[in-house]
């Protein structure tokens, strides 16, 4: 089925920056700081079907996210697959988590806490790496 | 293993993460290319918008169009861990995302080529400056071995306890033993740690 926006897809190269944020209601930044790259996303078990309440507001996009999310997938992930920016992609996935419809687990942050990974992820990574 | 999630209703792993950093074309996305169990995506970023941190459609109307893009790949290690692997460049344009990329990150693969040692420069600095520990692969293109890893450890002034491997980065096996000598290396500074614990 076409689209209402098809024929005034405009491929104007000067205009890529704006578009995206005609997807998030023209928010540019991301209300919650604290998706990262490598936080998984997860679509709640229990979350209400494709077409149940709540869900009507969902622009194309969220819908996606939903549909991709039911397997574990990284913010990183996410924004390679909908071929959107990753602020872009922080912002929908942000509007799902406020609605209850996935659950975020961020990374645990080593580096920033000028700390190291624990040994047992170490000796994990070390196995998972030598079956390659 | 106890890394899974136990939230009632989602099963997460925990995503873990090493950087493959290192100056243009030193051979970062076919490192990652070689190692990932997917083909490398690719994701972008605005560079206007973390940059200049704008909040209002006003603010991106203009005609900055530029994006940084990122490749990164993943391993599963489990079914309670993933591994991703984020291809950083060192150039300073992409510096805004470095916290980011930084968040959650094991340590870093530092890829040079021989031939041109000085594009990989920043990348070192960035690590050592802020304490993230890393290994330096020398990508050996096309065989070349032109320097010692003596002359090669002297020209990064590389501090004698970060591994210098070679390697060929289009190759699984010689990228997986990279990832090894960092994990390796991860584990002999927790050892220290342990025995030191610090102040
Ligand atoms: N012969 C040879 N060629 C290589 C090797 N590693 C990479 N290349 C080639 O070198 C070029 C650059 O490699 P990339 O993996 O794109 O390098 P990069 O660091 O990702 O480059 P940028 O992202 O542009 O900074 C590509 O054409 C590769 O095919 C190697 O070990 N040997
Ligand atoms: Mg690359």
């Amino acid at each position: 089925m076409k689209h209402w926006t098809e024929g005034f897809d405009d491929d104007d190269a000067d205009e890529p920056l704006v578009r995206p944020y005609t997807i998030t209601g023209g928010r540019t930044t991301p209300e919650r700081d604290d998706l990262t790259l490598i936080t998984l996303v997860t679509v709640i078990s229990e979350a209400p079907a494709d077409n149940g309440p709540g869900m009507r507001r969902l622009q194309p996009e969220h819908r996606t996210i939903l549909a991709l999310c039911k397997q574990p997938l990284a913010v990183a992930e996410i924004a390679s697959a909908l071929n959107l920016p990753v602020s872009v992609t922080k912002i929908l996935i942000g509007d799902l988590i406020e609605a209850g419809h996935v659950r975020s687990r961020p990374p645990l942050a080593f580096a920033q806490a000028g700390g190291l990974p624990g040994m047992s992820i170490l000796e994990a990574v070390r196995d998972g790496l030598r079956k390659l | 293993m106890g890394f899974a999630s136990s939230e009632p209703g989602v099963r997460a792993p925990l995503a873990v993460k090493i950087l493959v950093a290192g100056g243009f074309g030193v051979g970062k996305t076919t490192l990652v290319g070689a190692v990932s169990e997917v083909a490398p995506l690719r994701t972008e970023e605005y560079l206007t918008h973390a940059s200049i941190g704008v909040d209002d459609l006003e603010g991106v109307s203009g005609k900055s169009t530029t994006t940084v893009a990122l490749d990164f790949g993943r391993i599963t290690i489990n079914s309670e861990l993933v591994l991703y692997l984020f291809g950083t460049p060192g150039q300073e344009r992409f510096w805004f995302m470095w916290n980011d990329l930084v968040n959650g990150a094991m340590g870093a693969v530092v890829l040079v080529d021989t031939r041109r040692l000085e594009v990989s420069f920043a990348s070192i600095d960035f690590f050592e400056s802020r304490g993230i520990p890393f290994v330096v692969g020398v990508n050996c293109f096309h065989g070349v071995r032109d320097r010692t890893q003596e002359e090669i450890r002297r020209a990064l002034d590389l501090d004698p306890q970060v591994p210098l491997v070679l390697c060929d980065a289009r190759d699984r096996a010689a990228g997986r033993d990279v990832l090894l000598a960092l994990i390796d290396h991860l584990m002999a500074a927790h050892a220290r740690t342990a025995a030191h614990p610090v102040s």
